[in-house]
């Protein structure tokens, strides 16, 4: 599946995750628990959250901006997955706007 | 897509034309200059047309920035802080910030950004600048060093403790208990406007808190310095061009044994490094844009990376360009003495040569298998 395909297809908690876990693994070289804290296992420093949040953004066409950039979003694969799925149904209803 | 850039580049070289000299010399660059440039957009000119910037591509904001450099490295800085400023408030702010403040930056309105302090350089976690919520006032104490630009701007965005994390404020220039003092003879850019901040309880609205609180302030301050490494490595790169260019012209013109100076094999080498010099930067910092325009994660290293390699090849460069003009190019002022002066401060602003080796070498340990 490619990002584009990602974006505009269902998005669950298990394509986050799977797309995430993916990008981890491609960088990496490891491949991490769903709730392995990614900073205390020396996997991530604040330039590698920043890949992180242009791949997520870029991935499911999302912004990561203002209040969300805290490290606490990017420290496992099950807090990234949960912010998108955030960041995925607060644009929804400003659809209109 | 058209590039709104176009022609801008003409504008600039009318509007700077042989002043640069005059202005490295005097310290202080025309004000209604960069009112001019920065109500056309100019200044910060990936700010998308949804809040009244000219929404160019980083490609293209990189070969307009690369040419302003070329011309005066002074106002390349005041590019860089302008854009840096309205990046911050596009990836800190939210919507209703982003709609009240970059509009003025692409108004007319001038703006700094505010990292280092007497004691915190490379070393964040030594920033001691405090950003408090009191009900909805925000209260900001603390000193800046060495603010670019900040002795023009009307708005200081100024990072800082907040809480367990950081944040970031824009401070109004003119709000009670900030005090800005120009820095006394920079050795380069020294018409950029480098200015010591103090804030002393200066109280603000919370709605110029940027983003609220919680937030990391490493993950902050790097957010906020890709902007400022892809500005000062196109920089770089028009540095490197105005050296080539002023080397080349001399080589050919000036006669010495009874040859143009080109013709003898030592000065040569100089033209062949400052060309592989300039044509390296380029695609370093061509590859940058690249992935931030494709919105690739490659974007993070690929512009630590062009940062640090236009830096270097504009520092040896600019050495290599001095050599060749000689006594022709060591007067203060001259294009060549400007660039050798103002390329060595590039290798130690937004992430030194040091820094950005060991994000270098980090990325390797993390990923390279």
């Amino acid at each position: 599946m490619t990002i584009e395909q990602t974006a505009a297809s269902a998005v669950t908690a298990e394509t986050v995750a799977s797309t995430v876990l993916g990008f981890l693994v491609e960088r990496t070289r490891t491949t991490p628990e769903v709730d392995q804290d990614l900073f205390a296992s020396g996997v991530v420093s604040s330039m590698f959250a920043m890949e992180l949040i242009v791949h997520l953004e870029k991935s499911f066409g999302v912004s990561i901006v203002g209040g969300d950039l805290k490290l606490d979003n990017f420290r496992s694969v099950r807090s990234m997955t949960a912010l998108v799925l955030r960041l995925r149904g607060d644009s929804a209803p400003a659809a209109d706007g | 897509m058209a590039d709104p850039l176009a022609g801008q580049r003409d504008l600039v070289s009318a509007l700077v034309g042989d002043q640069a000299d005059k202005w490295d010399l005097a310290g202080e660059l025309p004000e209604e200059l960069l009112r001019q440039l920065g109500a056309a957009g100019l200044l910060c000119a990936q700010v998308p047309a949804a809040h009244g910037g000219l929404g160019a591509s980083s490609a293209a904001n990189g070969e307009f920035t690369a040419h302003v450099g070329s011309l005066c490295s002074s106002l390349r800085s005041v590019m860089t802080s302008q854009g840096m400023a309205a990046w911050t408030i596009q990836r800190l702010g939210d919507a209703d910030q982003q709609r009240a403040w970059l509009p003025r930056l692409t108004s007319g309105q001038l703006a700094a950004v505010g990292f280092s302090e007497p004691a915190a350089g490379s070393d964040l976690s030594a920033m001691d600048t405090r950003i408090s919520l009191e009900g909805d006032t925000v209260v900001v104490s603390g000193q800046k060093v060495w603010v670019t630009a900040a002795h023009y701007a009307d708005l200081l965005v100024v990072f800082g403790r907040c809480g367990d994390g950081g944040a970031a404020v824009v401070v109004p220039a003119t709000a009670p208990g900030v005090l800005v003092e120009r820095v006394a003879d920079p050795m380069g850019c020294r018409a950029a406007g480098h200015a010591n901040v103090r804030l002393d309880a200066v109280r603000l609205p919370a709605t110029h808190l940027l983003g609220g609180v919680g937030q990391s302030l490493p993950l902050l301050v790097t957010a906020a310095l890709a902007y400022g490494r892809f500005s000062v490595a196109w920089g770089c790169v028009g540095i490197l061009r105005a050296c080539l260019r002023a080397s080349a012209e001399h080589a050919r013109s000036r006669q010495q044994f009874g040859t143009p100076l080109g013709q003898h094999q030592l000065i040569a080498r100089h033209l062949a490094d400052l060309l592989v010099a300039e044509q390296v930067a380029t695609r370093a910092c061509e590859h940058a844009s690249h992935c931030w325009d494709a919105g690739s994660p490659d974007v993070v290293i690929a512009t630590v990376l062009a940062k640090h390699v236009s830096a270097g090849h504009a520092a040896r460069g600019a050495a290599s360009a001095v050599q060749v003009l000689a006594s022709a190019g060591a007067r203060d002022g001259h294009v060549v003495a400007r660039a050798y002066r103002d390329a060595k401060l590039m290798e130690i602003i937004e992430g030194s040569n040091e820094i950005c080796q060991l994000i270098l070498s980090q990325h390797v340990l993390t990923t390279v298998r």
